[in-house]
């Protein structure tokens, strides 16, 4: 045949339609679409048996009830537990995103590790666990021989009253160390207030459930507050009351989050005066004679003037509240009202079951002390004490004590040693743990006087306020010991790491989670075997005090951390209503009294009143003893000197005795009011992880766009604020403190408070995976902080900053 | 009219009380996992990310302090009239006349994206990157849902895998109709404050058909006439009208 065009033509047309009549075009597109969608790295979810584990989410000292969904031995998903007496099936967007702490091999160690490199250069090896425990007990033994117990440290995340917090404490004084320090929470300022005005060393606890008026000076009751799934439960009851008993909620805030958004009524005085604001309100119902004159004449201490034994009169507390609060002072300190502050006050006194609560954000920092005491006060006026809907006084979770510690004679004088960071000294004589101050001393000295320090559920690194001033310290500690089972930012600076089990792997128990008022303990239990090559650091710890071997480990008898918390348990079986066993605590991973005698008011205060103490003795005898001792063996005329410079170094402005009383102290700053004229106020989201566990991508995702775009961290300014600096919505800005700078963008938000930028916490890390690190900008690194008067905590929430548009 | 194809079967619905949601983010956390819904290094990009159930923020617009925020979580609105359905080309999203549920095929879906295109509320996500999950998170993948892959639409489904477990088991204990909890999307069940509500619109019993019928019930973007069977309920006139758009002075 001729090749021509023609033909040519015929010849593929014929062809085309040729092919085209047969099913193989069809069917190679079929496959196309299926090879497609067919990659080998989409993940196909291995089949099993369905079934469901009951645990406690450990993830924060909040012990929600959680259930685990299983399929086969993969754990799938996690559900809130309906039947547990916290959270009643509620828990927060961090517990439900658990798996993806447990299961992202990005962020976990994944066996014990030894620093390689130089610090900080992440080049690691991988050694034994016994090569690891054996490495910490000699180290110790070396400085522990040589007759210096204190040279040992430890920094602990664990709640304070948890079986784990307790071996920590148990470990640093067999060994004879006298540093255990603690993460500090909002709850060691309650506690504060508990002991110095009730004599109690415990939190306050306030029976939400039962109230029908709440009003908050700043708890993010909304925002991850208290125990996160309880409190969301609780706002769902109050919710869902029928209108008469719906409980009215007043939040304090200086910026409309979500519990201001949805509180009935949000007052916005300027932050740091919220003492001030309770004081007006005390100074209306003590005026107005709507307190409960039952509990003020019969259960109360220091409210009207009074004479002590020397026969020196006394101002009470009334009389300074009338004197000195009045709503229009208070309108003038703190922009709210006179005219809110009566009105608000008036409802307070009259509602049937209101509590006053003190706090910020999510309680994950301590609060202002004389400020905690102010609004403690409201609660007393009305005789909310052990009342139905008040504050609680309740019994502890009768736990069994383990037997007394051993000491040799290396322990015993190590013990005496003074604390390194100076807490429960006269200086600091409420304050347990000072961890900003163990840094500043460390930074402070020629070599540091710590050689080993352990690390314990904890990211002081990333989480403390001034983290860069903790970060210093880090790097002056010869020997660092981490117990993180995540690769975070604390863990990286370390030259051990010996990898703790995630929560989803262990059994460790919280004791009274957050703000419970019933004695509740709660026990977890492991839903997965561990994945990695990670030990539980209960069970290391007692290995390791065997290892270093004599009193200590005599003080470990236990063959495990199992049986550790077994013993504790044991103290709970005949204890309650019903009988119970070890196996039924740790089949419903929790034991439970809900019953209270409400009403009790005589013979319950342990101050040395017996009374509610609105005038706290405590104090007295504190401040008096510290400024003997700062003259000591002086004349008797130099007395009232050194009590002023008592006052001056313990930082409070008041004078006379409201110094022992709830008052306002205006909190000073660092930074220069003209060259710095904002204020930082860091802030928490439920949503976004603050604590030391990373931010899981699930909760990335319920981020808004205005909160993080790429990389870029917003913080919130009111569009009056920004527009002075010429700021618009979206613009890139320098943050800068006396501490150091970052790089934010602004989100104009009618609901932030003019004048004050809103930083929230909780992005910024320097390690983690990618999901996570270099994500935003991390607001501790800029932050201020000052001393709170008496406590010494330090105040997070007032570092003057400015704004350099770029 | 097409609405009425269902009257007889279950018509299922969601009620989301704007006054009870705190804007904890719960819902797309339950939603994310109980879906398994992939994540990406970068979920700022919305335009990018996948989100079944997103939640919006809208303010009064008032100067502080008098400013108040509410959120409103938006899962697929399983229109009654859809306008996603009748745009595809495969017929991978269609509605199911037996429950109202608009669902979504992946298999056939070709990713032409017409019905994002057409939806209004935003309420589909286009693949536009393998599904990913970081390291070692394929562990908590759940064998009820199918991962989709590169190139395909997906969207909520009411969390369908839970009414066909709910229904084998029904059928198993030989009942044909569900109770009302039986069947509950993973959001609603794990909402802390119970602002959401899930059940059958035909079926005057169910809580959904009496809240619907409040003064402070509606639903997103009415007037286009989608027929959306997720409502919304709030007791605050701003809230409701911010659900629509108005003209300049026009009254609803």
């Amino acid at each position: 045949m001729e090749f021509s065009r023609r033909n040519f033509i015929k010849f593929f047309a014929g062809g085309l339609g040729g092919t085209l009549l047969t099913p193989l075009p069809w069917k190679l597109i079929d496959d196309i679409a299926i090879w497609t969608q067919n990659w080998s790295w989409v993940p196909v979810p291995g089949k099993g048996k369905f079934s469901h584990v009951n645990t406690v989410c450990t993830l924060c000292p909040g012990a929600c009830g959680i259930q685990v969904r299983k399929v086969g031995s993969r754990a799938v998903k996690i559900e809130g537990r309906s039947d547990y007496p916290v959270n009643h099936g509620a828990v927060c967007p961090l517990g439900m995103a658990g798996l993806q702490v447990l299961y992202n091999e990005g962020i976990r160690w994944k066996a014990p590790m030894k620093r390689m490199g130089p610090r900080g250069s992440q080049e690691w090896k991988e050694i034994s666990w016994d090569e690891a425990i054996d490495t910490l007990a000699a180290r110790i033994k070396g400085f522990r021989d040589k007759g210096n117990p204190e040279k040992l440290a430890a920094v602990d995340g664990n709640q304070s009253r948890s079986t784990m917090a307790l071996l920590i404490k148990r470990l640093l004084n067999s060994i004879g160390s006298p540093n255990y320090l603690r993460m500090p929470r909002e709850e060691d300022t309650h506690s504060m207030v508990n002991f110095l005005m009730q004599g109690f060393d415990s939190p306050l606890t306030f029976d939400l459930e039962n109230a029908d008026f709440i009003l908050s000076f700043g708890c993010g009751l909304l925002d991850g507050w208290g125990s996160s799934g309880r409190m969301l439960n609780v706002w769902r009851r109050w919710a869902t009351n029928d209108r008469q008993h719906k409980t009215h909620i007043v939040q304090v805030d200086p910026r409309a989050s979500n519990t201001a958004s949805k509180a009935d009524l949000w007052l916005a005085p300027s932050p740091g005066t919220e003492a001030a604001l309770a004081l007006g309100m005390a100074h209306v119902i003590i005026k107005e004679k709507l307190y409960s004159k039952e509990f003020i004449d019969n259960h109360s201490f220091g409210f009207s003037d009074w004479f002590d034994e020397k026969g020196l009169e006394h101002k009470g507390f009334s009389g300074i509240v009338l004197g000195k609060y009045s709503p229009e002072n208070v309108e003038n300190i703190t922009g709210i009202k006179s005219r809110v502050i009566i009105e608000v006050a008036r409802k307070f006194a009259s509602a049937n079951a209101p509590i006053a609560l003190a706090g910020r954000g999510k309680g994950t920092f301590p609060g202002s002390l004389y400020e905690f005491m102010s609004v403690h006060a409201l609660n007393a006026l009305k005789g909310r004490v052990n009342n139905k809907g008040g504050t609680l006084i309740t019994d502890d979770v009768p736990l069994a004590p383990w037997a007394d510690v051993v000491y040799d004679s290396v322990a015993n004088n190590g013990l005496t040693k003074e604390r390194i960071d100076r807490a429960g000294t006269l200086r600091y004589p409420f304050t347990r743990t000072l961890i900003h101050k163990f840094a500043e001393v460390i930074n402070g000295s020629h070599s540091s006087p710590v050689d080993t320090l352990l690390l314990c559920s904890a990211n002081p690194a990333y989480t403390m306020p001034d983290n860069q001033s903790f970060i210093k310290a880090l790097k002056k500690i010869p020997f660092i010991v981490s117990f993180s089972p995540f690769m975070d930012e604390s863990s990286m600076m370390a030259d051990l790491i010996l990898p703790d089990h995630s929560h989803l792997e262990k059994m460790v128990d919280i004791v009274r989670p957050t703000g419970i008022q019933y004695p509740l303990y709660a026990l977890s239990r492991p839903v997965v075997k561990p994945l990695y090559r990670t030990r539980h650091t209960g069970d290391v710890i007692i290995s390791l005090a065997k290892r270093i071997g004599g009193s200590i480990a005599s003080s470990f008898q236990w063959a495990n951390f199992e049986e550790a918390i077994k013993e504790r348990v044991s103290g709970l079986y005949d204890a309650g209503e019903n009988k119970v066993s070890w196996e039924d605590v740790k089949k419903n991973g929790y034991w439970y009294t809900p019953r209270h005698f409400f009403g009790k008011r005589s013979d319950i205060f342990k101050t040395a009143s017996k009374k509610f103490e609105f005038f706290s003795t405590k104090i007295e005898l504190a401040i008096k003893t510290y400024s003997k001792g700062l003259r000591p063996g002086k004349p008797s005329g130099l007395e009232g000197k050194s009590f002023d410079d008592a006052l001056l170094n313990l930082g409070i402005s008041a004078k006379g005795d409201e110094v022992y009383m709830p008052h306002y102290e205006e909190i000073k700053s660092g930074g220069d009011k003209n060259e710095y004229p904002l204020l930082l106020l860091p802030i928490e989201f439920i949503n976004l992880a603050t604590g030391w566990i990373g931010n899981p991508p699930f909760l990335n995702k319920t981020l808004f766009d205005y909160q993080l775009t790429k990389d870029d961290l917003f913080v919130e300014v009111n569009p009056k604020t920004a527009s002075r600096y010429g700021l618009t919505e979206g613009a890139k800005a320098i943050l800068k403190s006396p501490k150091g700078e970052l790089s934010v963008r602004i989100h104009h938000f009618d609901g932030a408070m003019p004048d004050v930028i809103f930083i929230p916490f909780g992005l910024g890390h320097t390690a983690y995976d990618r999901y996570l690190k270099g994500k935003g900008v991390n607001p501790n690194e800029i932050i201020d902080p000052i001393e709170d008067p008496l406590s010494g905590q330090p105040v997070w929430w007032n570092t003057r900053v400015k704004l350099i548009k770029i | 009219m097409k609405k009425e194809e269902n009257s007889k079967g279950n018509r299922y619905g969601m009620v989301i009380d704007l006054d009870k949601c705190t804007g904890c983010g719960l819902c797309t956390v339950a939603c994310a996992s109980e879906n398994n819904i992939s994540v990406l290094y970068d979920e700022s990009d919305k335009t990018r990310n996948i989100a079944w159930l997103q939640i919006y923020t809208i303010t009064n617009g008032k100067d502080f302090p008098d400013t108040e925020v509410v959120y409103i979580p938006r899962p697929c609105m399983q229109c009654d009239n859809p306008p996603c359905v009748s745009v595809c080309p495969p017929t991978a999203t269609r509605k199911d006349p037996n429950t109202g549920i608009i669902s979504q095929i992946y298999s056939r879906c070709v990713g032409c994206r017409y019905c994002m295109a057409a939806c209004p509320y935003h309420a589909r996500s286009f693949n536009w990157f393998d599904p990913s999950f970081p390291e070692g998170m394929d562990r908590y993948l759940s064998p009820e849902v199918s991962p989709r892959m590169r190139g395909v639409v997906e969207k909520c489904t009411f969390c369908h895998h839970r009414l066909m477990r709910a229904r084998s088991k029904a059928y198993a204990e030989g009942r044909r109709e569900l109770k009302e909890d039986e069947y509950i999307p993973a959001c609603a069940e794990a909402c802390p404050t119970q602002a959401i509500s899930f059940g059958d619109l035909n079926n005057p019993e169910h809580q959904v058909s009496q809240l619907i019928k409040s003064p402070h019930a509606f639903r997103l973007l009415e007037r286009l006439g989608t027929e959306p069977k997720v409502y919304y309920l709030s007791a605050k006139n701003w809230v409701r009208r911010m659900a629509d758009n108005y003209l300049a002075g026009e009254l609803s």
